[in-house]
């Protein structure tokens, strides 16, 4: 047997060094080509733009049928885009800027600078990347005024220089709620937290799961209470400010508060089978009409539509508090944008790209399909999570996790987490996790004295 | 596999049923999680959110459709193969003639050269360094990059060196008279007589580049250069909820792999554990 | 050593073929790995076009003493040694079993023998995504098997220690296969008389075991040790496939990629190569000693019993 495989065995492995080495030399053209898009009169000549985005299954789809229709508009040009998990993208858009392998990235909004009072902390990595000078500099760019200035300035802008125009922003600090449900078991949309605490409990005596959200992944458990975060802090900006100076503290009275709410939430609320349930799984859970509720992002919108078309459902922020008024806000933050590699040889191709992107009536198509706030002050909420948003709009925030930047030192409990709490996490004693929360955070900033 | 084991008369067989019953809960175990990922591959979605687990009874071939369709699996396959074989070949080639003349101490310093392939058994694998060293070679984002990262085996070369140990030092000088050069010599005389050595360490290398996860998701960018693994990665970060979809992607995956495995496993077998007994 | 093969030019033919592997070693691997070393006391990030300064210890400074975060990764190391030490030691335990029971004439013991031995071949996406929805929380075959003696669990998505406990079941699962057949592959090599000596001198089947099979296995056992120790104190894919990175779970070499390429969860994280670098020289470190540690332990043992 042996005598006979081992030829065989070597003939297959030359082959495929030969068909190896056939695969090299087939592709190497490729990256030529978008080097000689250099020359001035570049726009006959053949262009193939690299895109590099996150997965986002409605996104994705949009940007198929874009392609598609920018391809055709411009012959010379093909367009080349990835699709990498998010939790691939940072290491994706850090290897490809460094190999000058893409030329439009997918980037999100900057919000969280190196603040004077901040002391041994990292820069974040969109700061890092223009600093290595990998960004391009877009202020000027025409397509840059299709956006309202605000977002330019909040989500774009660094050190006076425009390195992104930011696409839309998100809100995450609300529930999604099964209306047939809510109704089929009289319960009324809660805007306290007592109303919420009983309309668990209505939904749990009736044998329906109160909420789900996509615990596996760990952070939809904490962004879903981000509510309780929200209506205890509402200055976003002045939260971190105070966890660096010592005023506000994740284990002082106020924080106590939220952190029970937290263990409610976590352990009353949540359905423990929602530990198993992956980010992009969730929306699929609560569309199939088994769960009531739905903690969780506007992103999700148009995966629970495409899931179920006929489930009737709202959106409403969380109430974390019994004063109702102190629920108005939605937080959230910048999500998506765009940003041009510096050393792209294909930069004209690319600013041409974005400007056919940034047309008011494509933008409102992409915007239509992943559900975003838009940031071009001309676009318009026409979807259903737009038109369930747009009353608390004037209230929205950004959220203290997008300005926040922990101290070198700090442990890996920094952060208010839900997720910490049994049965996600280990802990089941709102105390106990408030001060080992804040000893944490403290570790790292006496490390910085 | 056919070597002789001696027929024990037993007068009591509770061994043997004891032994056949920790054979059917092994096989359970293994065999198992195919079965499972056969059933979920033929349920509706809506009938895998009632429940996971019950028999599928709708027989949905729908989801190998969609999987087939939605990526390019045989693309990724092809690469798979190119880059494991292409990878192995090369280390083979230049693993014998630094193998060899190790062994043989026909260089100076072998010792040395030994003792540095010996440390590599403890080395991290040195991801940082190694980016930049492609990227600057220009290898980024290309399957000749990607291979050159897979042809060095350390473990593969001590293996080889200590197998070339218990090759008579005789058969050098005989052959050697006889007017054999070197080349000839280590390629028609050594290389047939290593044949299980050489086996091991094709196994050993082959297992570890086609399993590679990291350094595609590092290296390769462009979906037309993926391997299998990578393939997959992406195509769960779409279908990730879609479980039935996605065991369907994973089971067209694995026959393939199983068959390939059926066939040369008496091979592959006997090839992984000839050279580790030795140590 | 005398070199038969000739004279003159012939004497440096063994050298110019040894040049091309040699090199490829010390560019891909050796060279890379030093490397490494130099890369730790540095600030880099990775970024084409930005600074590197020298810092020092700065990142050993801060990995091994700083705050809470050193604490967490000294956490992080004591779960890679405890992670290491299971693995090795119910792998070792079972694939002996295994492959004492495979090596009896058994009707269809290469089927099974192949089943054992599958996973390796899959590969660990696919091994995650086979456990992944064996361990699917609603409903999932592990779920309603739960369900049956009336308990709960929320497996992978759980406490850290309960999602960290099924890694290193999954890790078992996929890699006994090849312990199994190492040691299936020794037994093979013991000769049937001595077994049949021990029967004469009226020697029970433990004794047999204790005083034919265990001393006469040796190679195997050493074989295996130094394998399974090393390689689960480098493993962690099956991390990132089967839970990602969540804090109480991870494992060193799962820290080092995360901090040197930006996927340790946060989008925002920044890059630091270096200081990923510091931690890939503590692991090995780490892996020197205890691997030293070992072989010298096995080879002593060794001597011992052929002596």
């Amino acid at each position: 047997m042996s005598k006979k495989t081992f030829p065989v065995v070597v003939a297959l492995l030359l082959l495929s060094v030969l068909l190896a080495a056939c695969g090299g030399s087939q592709a190497s053209p490729a990256p030529a080509a978008g080097g000689q898009a250099e020359a001035p009169a570049a726009e006959a000549k053949p262009v193939t733009l690299r895109l590099l985005v996150h997965q986002n299954p409605p996104m994705v789809e949009y940007m198929q049928a874009f392609n598609e229709k920018f391809q055709a508009a411009h012959p010379n040009i093909k367009v080349d885009m990835a699709v990498v998990n998010a939790s691939d993208l940072a290491t994706a858009t850090q290897t490809r800027l460094t190999a000058n392998d893409v030329d439009l990235v997918d980037v999100f909004g900057f919000s969280n600078a190196v603040q004077p009072y901040m002391k041994n902390v990292d820069k974040p990595n969109w700061q890092q990347l223009i600093e290595a000078g990998l960004l391009a500099d877009l202020s000027g760019q025409s397509f840059v005024g299709n956006y309202a200035p605000a977002s330019n300035q909040d989500a774009g802008t660094y050190d006076g220089k425009i390195y992104q125009v930011n696409l839309g922003r998100v809100v995450y600090s609300g529930i999604y709620y099964n209306k047939s449900l809510f109704q089929a078991n009289n319960v009324a949309a809660p805007t306290t937290w007592s109303e919420l605490v009983a309309a668990c409990e209505t939904f749990k005596a009736a044998d329906i799961p109160c909420m789900t959200a996509g615990g596996k992944d760990g952070w939809p458990i904490f962004v879903g209470a981000y509510g309780l975060i929200g209506s205890i802090y509402p200055d976003q900006a002045g939260l971190v400010e105070g966890l660096w100076t010592g005023n506000i503290k994740w284990n002082d009275a106020k924080s106590l508060e939220m952190w029970q709410k937290m263990k409610v939430y976590t352990q009353n609320m949540m359905e423990p089978e929602a530990s198993g349930i992956a980010g992009d799984a969730a929306p699929g859970r609560f569309a199939s009409g088994a769960v009531a509720m739905f903690a969780g992002g506007s992103w999700y919108a148009s995966a629970i539509e495409a899931a179920n078309p006929e489930l009737d459902w709202g959106y409403m922020p969380f109430p974390g508090s019994d004063n109702a008024a102190d629920n108005k806000y939605l937080f959230g933050k910048y999500d998506q944008g765009w940003a041009v590699a510096a050393n792209s040889a294909n930069k004209d191709a690319a600013m041409t790209y974005l400007s056919e992107f940034s047309d008011p009536a494509n933008y409102q198509a992409f915007v239509n399909a992943v559900g975003f706030i838009p940031t071009q002050s001309s676009a318009t909420l026409d979807t259903l999570i737009g038109k369930e948003v747009a009353p608390y709009l004037e209230n929205f925030r950004v959220g203290y996790e997008q300005y926040w930047i922990a101290p070198k030192g700090a442990g890996e409990f920094a952060n208010p987490w839900a997720s910490y709490f049994k049965p996600f996490g280990t802990y089941d004693d709102a105390t106990e996790l408030a001060n080992k929360v804040q000893a944490d955070l403290q570790a790292g900033l006496d490390a910085a004295k | 596999m056919n070597s002789p084991i001696s027929r024990q008369r037993r007068p009591i067989n509770w061994g043997k049923v004891a032994s056949y019953a920790l054979m059917m809960v092994m096989a359970l175990v293994y065999l198992g999680p195919l079965l499972m990922l056969l059933n979920t591959s033929l349920k509706t979605m809506p009938s895998f959110s009632r429940d996971a687990t019950a028999l599928a009874t709708e027989l949905n071939f729908q989801n190998f459709a969609e999987a087939w369709k939605r990526a390019n699996f045989p693309r990724y396959l092809l690469n798979s193969i190119i880059y494991t074989a292409a990878s192995t070949t090369i280390f083979i080639i230049t693993g014998l003639f630094v193998a060899f003349p190790i062994a043989r101490k026909y260089v100076k310093g072998a010792g040395f050269l030994l003792t540095l392939y010996v440390i590599a058994l403890f080395l991290p694998p040195a991801l940082i360094p190694q980016f930049q060293l492609i990227l600057n070679l220009g290898l980024y984002n290309t399957p000749h990059g990607f291979i050159l990262l897979f042809v060095v085996n350390a473990v593969g070369i001590v293996i080889l060196v200590s197998s070339i140990k218990s090759i008579p030092k005789e058969l050098d000088e005989a052959a050697a008279l006889d007017g054999c050069g070197y080349v000839r010599f280590v390629w028609s005389i050594i290389l047939p007589l290593l044949r299980p050595a050489i086996a091991t360490v094709v196994v050993l290398h082959a297992i570890g580049v086609w399993n590679e996860i990291i350094t595609p998701t590092i290296y390769l960018t462009n979906e037309k250069y993926y391997p299998i693994t990578r393939g997959l990665i992406v195509f769960q970060g779409v279908y990730g909820s879609q479980w039935p979809t996605l065991a369907a992607a994973v089971l067209m995956l694995t026959l393939p792999m199983l068959v390939l495995f059926l066939f040369l496993q008496r091979y592959i077998v006997s090839g992984l554990t000839a050279g580790a007994v030795k140590g | 050593m005398n070199y038969h093969f000739g004279r003159g030019f012939s004497r440096w033919i063994p050298y110019l073929l040894l040049l091309p592997g040699i090199l490829l070693y010390f560019v891909i691997a050796l060279g890379p790995s030093i490397a490494t070393s130099i890369y730790s006391f540095t600030d880099a990030t990775g970024l084409k076009g930005a600074p590197v300064n020298w810092v020092g210890l700065d990142n050993y400074r801060e990995f091994l003493l700083l705050g809470q975060a050193a604490k967490n990764n000294l956490a992080v190391l004591g779960r890679t040694l405890i992670f290491s030490v299971l693995v090795s030691s119910i792998q070792f335990v079972l694939g002996l079993l295994f492959a004492l029971v495979l090596n009896q004439r058994l009707w269809g013991r290469n089927v099974v023998r192949t089943l054992v031995f599958m996973p390796v071949i899959l590969g660990a996406v696919i091994q995650g995504l086979i456990w992944s929805l064996f361990l699917y929380p609603l409903g999932g075959p592990a779920a309603k098997l739960l369900e049956l003696v009336g308990l709960k669990s929320q497996f992978l998505g759980g406490s850290p220690m309960e999602a960290f406990l099924w890694v290193v079941v999954v890790q078992i699962w996929a890699n006994l296969g090849v312990t199994m057949i190492i040691f299936l592959a020794g037994l093979q090599t013991i000769p049937s008389e001595y077994y049949e000596a021990a029967s004469i001198d009226g020697a029970s089947g433990w004794q047999a075991f204790k005083n034919v099979t265990w001393p006469l296995l040796t190679p195997s056992v050493n074989t295996n040790i130094l394998l399974n120790v090393i390689g689960s104190l480098q493993a962690w894919q099956l991390f990132l496939v089967l839970i990602g990175y969540r804090a109480g779970t991870q494992v060193l070499g799962y820290l080092i990629y995360a901090t040197g390429f930006g996927a340790a969860g946060s989008l925002t994280q920044s890059f630091r190569q270096g200081y990923a670098a510091a931690a890939s020289i503590v692991l090995f470190i780490l892996v020197l000693i205890i691997g030293m540690t070992i072989q010298t332990y096995l080879r002593r043992r060794e001597e011992r019993i052929m002596a």
